[in-house]
């Protein structure tokens, strides 16, 4: 019996290979991408949770701001914070993270690394990131020693044991390796191949400066209410009296470690965190993908009922009963997706690499833990079986013998209504994805060409320059001196993302103790001409001011600074006044030099705010070069040479400032570019559908479509005839699809400080390429029927 | 065998009605040879899907073997479909996607017969209409009287006792058609199955030993 039913879905399936081809490939691509967006979200919803004692682990937050202005939430804490909380009752260990980018040479030899950071002495306990050589409780235990991770210990010191060895760091510190971590796997935040000792650091403790992660593993979750009050207490004793009153605020907030990822809303420079919109987003495309090829599953096989109805009834005739036809038509639609399934495997781990590179992350199948996504595989099997299959079944199950066999004259396909409304489910969806696909490309757009104030453009950086200032300026003077170079500056970090939190104080006209919150950052003197960016009032930096601020000792330098129009409005300025006003900055005594055009130094995602710049020397890390002229790699090679000559152990590590900036919209230009992907892959599937319904339309047709002709309709007619009903549908799909496009992207949109605007083109375009794909797909089929011998057709009947 | 009681059949049409059958009285023996004759339309097919089971009296009543049938649910129905009845179509309803072996093997796997027990079976139908060497051919593969014998060999393969023919030579040229009859009637003689044919042709008709002259849903003398 089953063998018979098998056969007959086996012979089914070769001599149907439209249809089948149409299916199989359908679920095929659905399932593929089921399967590579499960591995997806899987990384995503394991991110942080994975620790021992995960839910006794918080980082601290730091809420800051003055009253009716919105709260500045970040992730990085004074170091002295956790000084103070330590011997809070509700707190196990404390753990500061500082992290750095350094140069580390051993053996003649230097690189570059990124994934460095400073901790505490207990991290290894804190954090179960295992250790394949040092005891957790003592291996940041004193100054100066260093925790590798496994391949770093390979790089640097290939099969000799590392422990022991000493690391040179900046070529000023000596570190000492006392352990050998495992590498650290994708789904943490703490992305590390370095563990330094913070004692190593000998940091001066005090409030004035938030550049450190405080991480808490609290004596018993429940006791959080009690610590938050401790927090917020601590938080209120550093701010004065007049702040008080004023209603600023400063507040310490611990939020759950592995929440991080998907949830902080703490700005958070150390890793790129997952959205868990995005999230939902891949969600509802893999199950969508499923969804729409299950139901052209469903609707090209009842579309084809009129066909199977007559062995429906001769089955019956013969003594079958609904049951057996009922299993018989489930076990075709499971082969179906056996088939579908096993290419959808295969055709998953072909796209991986791909799909890796899309999503930039580094996902295998059948890693650890790998068995779940078989198990869901399985899931996904019989749901599928019996969603495609079980429509069909009953449907076609439940002829009567009678209606079929009398005659030639084949049953009429009923539910034709499902059929539409279910096309238009899925043009409504595709229609969905594109405009939000083309919602994302207009913002990356309008990011791209928005007008930052500064000009990136050919800057290229160089990280890790060492030396005083002597060197520095000879070096400037070489560079200058090579052709295509027009500009050369310096300064400690990016200016399209300033990090540095600042606060400004003695400032003329206002009373001694108003203080503000600022970003700051320090530069060279030809920062300002370098970066292009134009000054309101005041002047740029001269040699004598220059020398204002090389003076050795702190308390005679006469720092000159610049601030942002955002930064001068705020104090109630005009530009032209503030020119000359006296102020603090962190200690810093010196007048302000000039007011600078509003730049963007951070995300879009943000308004413009304050922020002041001011030459200090003392802390450059990365050179800048404005190159210009044609020949780009010429340029660059005799940087190159040059920098091998000035800084001989440093290795060249250069990058284009606009890298710096793409960076920033890392995670939006991936999320454009999968979504723009799948919503290709939605769309493709719906076709495939609208194609096989299409293709059985015109057959069951034909003979209309002959005696239509015999009576002088023209091509053109028949086409359009048969178009209409699926335009018509399509029309439909967009009706429901904008307004819920538009909500969404409304939204999206609105976590942008800066956005391009949802203009009606948007809508159009995606309205238009829907109806030329569907129209494209349909008259294919039209047209091939339309152009038939009509005598052909009526002599088939 | 059979005996029909005050049979009637009507569809609704509109507000109203089209009466199909009225009062039907026939009784059937075993062992008969019955043609049943009438112009289009007036009700000898939808009389023999009655026959069949394949469609329900609006009124009357129908016994099989001295069994009511027309008030079985389906699912006994379906048994008497299995053991007692055969259908011959007058387009001969083969399965486009089996083979010639496998269409007639199916109405014994809703027997559920052993495989031992189908394979003589099949091998013994296949044999008595000398259709052994085409047993592998698909149906689209014969000529319409060929499938018209494997429409009788499905037919006849689970041993019923009655054979319902809706105009069994309809499609076919005469000599093949004579083919057919002959076979029918040594079904009928040899094998005593009971056999009632819907037909057109006078020439048919006299294979059998009966005819039943249908007129606007009243059976005529």
């Amino acid at each position: 019996m089953w063998k018979n039913y098998f056969k007959i879905a086996v012979k089914n399936l070769l001599k149907r290979k439209l249809y089948a081809g149409i299916n199989v490939f359908g679920l095929a691509t659905a399932i593929a991408c089921f399967v590579l967006l499960s591995l997806y979200l899987e990384n995503e919803w394991t991110y942080d949770r994975w620790y021992k004692n995960v839910s006794e682990l918080y980082r601290v937050r730091m809420d800051y701001g003055e009253k009716g202005e919105k709260l500045v939430q970040t992730a990085m804490t004074p170091n002295i914070l956790a000084t103070t909380i330590k011997d809070l009752p509700e707190i196990q260990k404390v753990v500061r993270v500082y992290h750095r980018d350094v140069n580390i040479q051993y053996d003649n030899k230097s690189w570059n690394e990124g994934r460095f950071i400073y901790a505490d002495a207990p991290f290894f306990q804190l954090f179960s990131f295992p250790l394949q050589t040092g005891n957790a409780a003592t291996v940041l235990g004193g100054p100066n020693m260093v925790v590798i991770s496994a391949s770093m210990a390979k790089k640097y010191f290939r099969d000799t044991d590392p422990i022991g060895k000493t690391l040179l760091i900046n070529g000023t510190r000596s570190l000492q390796v006392t352990g050998v971590a495992a590498d650290v796997p994708a789904n943490t935040h703490l992305k590390f191949d370095f563990v330094a000792s913070y004692s190593t650091l000998q940091l001066k403790e005090y409030w004035g400066s938030a550049n450190y992660y405080t991480y808490v593993q609290v004596q018993h979750p429940a006791q959080l209410s009690s610590l938050q009050a401790s927090l917020t207490a601590i938080g209120r004793q550093q701010l004065s009296d007049e702040e008080r009153n004023n209603g600023t605020v400063l507040n310490f907030i611990p939020e759950q470690v592995s929440d991080i990822h998907l949830h902080s809303v703490a700005a958070d420079s150390a890793e790129e965190r997952g959205d868990i919109r995005y999230n939902y987003i891949f969600a509802l495309i893999g199950g969508m993908l499923l969804v729409i090829a299950c139901v052209n599953f469903m609707n090209l096989a009842t579309a084809r009922s009129t066909e199977r109805s007559r062995e429906v009834g001769v089955r019956k005739a013969l003594g079958a009963q609904r049951g057996q036809l009922f299993w018989q038509f489930m076990m075709e639609s499971a082969l179906l997706t056996g088939i579908a399934m096993g290419i959808g495997l295969l055709l998953a781990r072909v796209l991986l690499p791909a799909f890796n590179q899309l999503a930039d992350v580094q996902l295998q199948i059948g890693g650890a833990g790998g068995y779940r996504i078989y198990l869901i595989l399985v899931g996904v099997f019989f749901l599928v079986s019996f969603v495609t299959g079980i429509y069909p079944a009953l449907f076609l199950s439940g002829f009567r013998p009678v209606q079929v066999l009398k005659g030639s004259q084949a049953a009429t396909p009923k539910g034709s209504r499902i059929r539409q409304s279910l096309v238009v489910f899925q043009f409504a969806a595709s229609i969905f994805f594109i405009i939000c696909t083309l919602i994302v490309q207009r913002q990356m757009q309008y990011i791209q060409h928005k007008k930052l104030g500064l000009d990136r453009s050919e800057v290229l950086v160089m990280n890790g320059f060492k030396g005083n200032v002597q060197q520095l300026e000879s070096f400037k003077g070489r560079l200058l001196q090579l052709s295509g170079v027009t500009h050369v500056t310096a300064a400690s970090e990016s200016p399209v993302l300033v990090q540095g939190g600042y606060s400004m104080d003695h400032i003329e006209g206002r009373q001694q103790n108003y203080t503000m919150n600022i970003n700051a950052l320090p530069i060279e003197k030809d920062y300002l001409k370098t970066l292009g960016i134009s000054l309101l009032s005041g002047e740029d930096l001269t040699h004598a001011d220059i020398a204002d601020i090389l003076k050795e000792k702190s308390e005679e330098r006469a720092y000159h600074f610049f601030l942002n129009e955002t930064a001068v409005k705020k104090l109630g300025w005009t530009p032209e006044v503030a020119v000359g006003k006296r102020m603090m900055l962190n200690g810093r005594a010196g007048t302000i030099k000039g007011v600078m055009k509003d730049f963007h130094f951070a995300s879009m995602k943000s308004k413009i705010e304050p922020i002041v710049v001011f030459p200090e020397y003392d802390w450059f890390q990365q050179i800048y070069v404005k190159t210009g002229g044609s020949n780009k790699q010429q340029v660059i090679a005799a940087i190159g040479a040059l920098w091998k000559e000035v800084q001989p152990v440093v290795p060249f590590d250069y990058h284009f400032l606009d890298d710096d900036f793409n960076q920033m919209y890392k995670s939006e230009y991936r999320v454009g570019a999968v979504l723009g992907t799948f919503a290709t892959l939605v769309m493709v599937v719906s076709c495939l559908g609208l194609l096989g319904l299409a293709a059985l339309t015109t057959q069951q047709r034909t003979r209309e479509i002959g005696i239509r002709k015999v009576l002088g309709a023209s091509v053109t007619n028949v086409v359009t005839m048969l178009s209409k009903d699926f335009i018509k549908l399509v029309l439909m799909a967009l009706v429901v699809a904008i307004p819920v496009a538009w909500f969404v992207g409304r939204n999206w949109l609105d976590a942008f400080a800066y956005h391009a605007s949802l203009s009606v083109w948007l809508f159009l375009l995606a309205g238009t390429l829907a109806i030329l794909v569907a129209l494209l797909t349909v008259s294919l089929q039209s047209l091939k029927t339309a152009t038939m011998n009509p005598v052909k057709s009526l002599r088939s009947e | 065998m059979i005996q029909l009681q005050k049979i009637s059949k009507h569809y609704p049409v509109g507000f109203g009605k089209n009466e199909i059958l009225k009062d039907v009285d026939l009784t059937i023996e075993e062992g008969e040879f019955v043609s049943i004759m009438g112009p289009s339309g007036s009700g000898k097919s939808t009389l023999l899907h009655i026959l069949g089971l394949l469609e329900e009296p609006s009124a009357g009543q129908y016994l099989f073997q001295g069994e009511r049938v027309d008030k079985m649910n389906e699912k006994k129905r379906t048994q008497l479909h299995r053991g007692a009845i055969g259908f011959v179509f007058q387009a001969y309803h083969l399965i486009d996607e089996l083979t010639v072996y496998e269409n007639i093997e199916t109405p014994l796997l809703y027997k559920s017969l052993s495989g031992s027990e189908r394979k003589s079976k099949v091998a013994d139908v296949l044999d008595r209409f000398n259709m052994v060497a085409k047993k592998d051919l698909f149906p689209n593969q014969l000529s319409g009287g060929q499938q018209q014998l494997v429409g009788i060999a499905r037919a006849i393969v689970a041993e019923p006792r009655v054979i319902l023919a809706d105009e069994p030579t309809g499609n076919l040229h005469s000599d093949q058609a004579k083919v057919i009859m002959e076979l029918f009637k040594q079904l009928n003689e040899q094998d005593k199955i009971t056999i009632i044919q819907v037909t057109h042709s006078d020439l048919n008709a006299t294979y059998g030993n009966r005819i039943i002259q249908i007129r606007d849903g009243h059976i005529q003398g």
